[in-house]
């Protein structure tokens, strides 16, 4: 408990680490204001600028054209039922047209910018992972801090216990405060939001906060392997960029599966639909639909055991090898 | 006889580089540290020093032998003695970006040691006024002060300092000696691994050299020494060429060093005086030869031109 306190002081010391942190703040921040103004309800000079914008656009000559036209023969223009006082409402540009914006909507953001925000603390807490233990090894201090505690495993897991804390965390606090800001200005605006979705919320975070706890061990665990923090990250690079090619070039079917995208998503969304291309189409089976499905649970043994793996390795090499 | 504070039996380390050589580092080295004092750990670069310091403290692995700190087997049991040491091995090794004393007190922590021990410790070393100071904005003596200040939050019974001088200025390489000294008279045992000579020949009283990763010599400075001076003695003389040619005539052995003269085997120096004056030489300058550390570390290492050994597969 003593070393969890000093590591977890450690971290919050460390310069790179909080201002990743501040980022995602920040850029979270940035994204769930730019979705509450997006979705900013119509106005009237919204209204007026609209219909404004419909009238220019309706004397254009083509329009008039057309309107002549249609009123010559309306029902060419409208169908049989057509009549030829409605060609103008019908042909002409409506005021609607220019009003882009849709009502703010939780349960829809959760599969937009709510994936979005998820996907970010994910990666911040990755990467501060990765350079919370790059940090040690870089200055050779790791040897320093082994001289006042040898017990490597216990100096391992104290780090491991600390990032892993740090990043569900920070990743509870910024997803809360992201969907939370969402739902008052939905609720501000009339907007109800289901239950079922609140509940789905409060799921959805903690699924999140659970990933970027393993993101960010995971990429502490490999570090600590290969002592070198952007080693680390040009391995999760080319594991989630390069390696995802190359499954995909495997001449199997269903290699989808395998994807480290579609196994995160799987793990933020519970569950996921997603389009596999190595899915071979039958003849004669009907319907070919290149798309499979991942479950949570699917994504979880996929991303813990590939996690499990590193850390195992990491804390046997650790207590095994040299320190420099 | 009380126990050894440090003790190793066959200690050996090898590795291979990564063009697959095999280097031994460290050749089936003894060695013992007595209790209390400072004690001398010499040898030429890469002769294994830094890593047997490193195997003690459980830092680097041991490919055979046996080491044992006050007693106890380690690195096994390490854990239970290892609050009872301080160390710095090679450069001062601390979190750049983070103050000086912020770097100690983590470490304090992790111990449990209180804060009151890391302030007395940036006052011993005199870093108290710059422990606001970010690590990397030191320069190297103060990184090297903070580093045994880093030791001295322990309050150990032993000591082990890997160059603690290095980089420090006259003043500062003062004072650590001062530092070293008090504590070694204070009952502290003091392993002080250097290449600096007339350090070691000044601060300690029991010193082991080693070379090629094998241990040369181990006893107190005096015994190897051998005494404060020898039979030899350094003559300055107006023409060299002329005293030597009388001096080799009466049998002594003589030899050109640097200017003067170096004879040996006259049975007292105003035999050497006598002699050029009946040949109308005379002398403006005699003193007689000490041997010091310096040359029996030179003796024993000569053959040491690398310091680890290339094993054939």
């Amino acid at each position: 408990m003593r070393l969890l306190l000093v590591e977890l002081s450690r971290l919050r010391s460390r310069r790179a680490v909080v201002l990743m942190l501040l980022a995602a703040f920040l850029l979270t921040a940035f994204l769930a204001g730019s979705r509450i103004y997006e979705t900013r309800p119509v106005s009237a000079a919204d209204r007026a600028s609209a219909q404004a914008q419909a009238d220019a656009e309706a004397q254009q000559p083509g329009y008039q054209r057309d309107v002549a036209r249609c009123e010559k023969r309306p029902q060419r223009y409208l169908g049989r039922q057509g009549v030829a006082a409605d060609c103008e409402e019908m042909l002409l540009p409506q005021a609607e047209w220019y009003l882009y914006r849709t009502d703010l909507s939780v349960a829809a953001e959760r599969q937009n910018t709510g994936l979005a925000v998820a996907f970010l603390a994910v990666a911040v807490t990755l990467v501060a992972g990765a350079t919370f233990a790059g940090a040690d090894w870089s200055s050779g201090s790791m040897s320093n801090q082994l001289l006042f505690e040898p017990r490597r495993s216990r100096v391992w897991l104290a780090k491991a216990g600390a990032v892993a804390l740090a990043a569900f965390l920070v990743t509870a606090v910024v997803l809360s405060l992201f969907w939370l800001t969402l739902y008052l200005a939905a609720a501000s605006r009339g907007i109800p939001t289901g239950a079922t979705v609140q509940v789905d919320l409060r799921w959805t975070i903690a699924r999140t906060a659970l990933l970027a706890a393993l993101a960010a061990l995971g990429s502490y665990a490999l570090t600590m392997l290969l002592r070198h923090t952007v080693g680390t990250l040009a391995m999760v690079f080319g594991y989630a960029v390069v390696g995802q090619a190359v499954v995909a070039a495997i001449p199997v079917e269903g290699t989808g599966r395998w994807a480290l995208g579609n196994n995160v998503i799987a793990w933020i969304r519970d569950g996921t639909r997603y389009y596999d291309p190595s899915l071979v189409c039958r003849p004669g089976s009907g319907k070919c639909v290149q798309y499979g499905r991942l479950s949570f649970e699917q994504g979880a043994v996929y991303l813990g055991a590939t996690v499990l793996v590193v850390v195992l390795l990491s804390l046997l090499l650790f207590r095994r090898r040299d320190i420099p | 006889m009380s126990t050894p504070v440090i003790e190793a039996v066959g200690l050996r380390k090898e590795f291979r580089t990564r063009r697959g050589r095999h280097i031994v580092a460290v050749h089936d080295l003894d060695l013992s540290v007595p209790a209390g004092g400072v004690h001398g750990f010499l040898g030429p670069n890469g002769s294994g020093k830094t890593t047997t310091i490193r195997m003690l403290l459980g830092l680097a692995r041991a490919s055979k032998g046996e080491m044992r700190l006050f007693g106890e087997p380690v690195p096994r049991r390490l854990p239970a003695v290892m609050n009872r040491i301080g160390a710095v091995v090679e450069q001062p090794k601390f979190t750049p970006t983070f103050t000086g004393r912020k770097n100690l007190l983590l470490l304090s922590r992790s111990i449990g040691a209180s804060t009151t021990s890391v302030d007395a410790a940036l006052e011993r070393v005199g870093l108290s006024g710059r422990d606001k100071d970010r690590f990397k904005g030191y320069s190297l003596g103060m990184k090297q002060r903070l580093a045994i200040a880093a030791t001295l939050v322990k309050n150990p019974d032993l000591l082990i300092l890997d160059e603690p001088t290095n980089g420090l200025d006259p003043a500062g390489i003062r004072d650590i000696r001062t530092t070293i000294r008090e504590l070694g008279e204070s009952g502290v045992t003091v392993l002080l691994s250097s290449h600096i000579l007339a350090e070691v020949q000044q601060v300690c009283e029991s010193v082991s050299i080693i070379g090629n990763g094998r241990l040369l010599a181990s006893g107190s400075v005096r015994d190897l020494v051998g005494g404060s001076t020898t039979s030899a003695s350094r003559v300055v003389v107006d023409a060299p060429d002329r005293a030597t040619e009388h001096l080799r005539a009466a049998g002594f052995t003589v030899a050109e060093d640097d200017g003067a003269l170096r004879v040996e085997g006259a049975p007292a120096p105003e035999e050497i005086t006598r002699l050029l004056a009946e040949h109308d030489l005379f002398v403006s300058e005699l003193s007689p030869v000490r041997r010091d550390l310096e040359s029996v570390f030179l003796q024993l290492t000569k053959s040491d031109t690398l310091g680890t050994t290339e094993e054939p597969e």
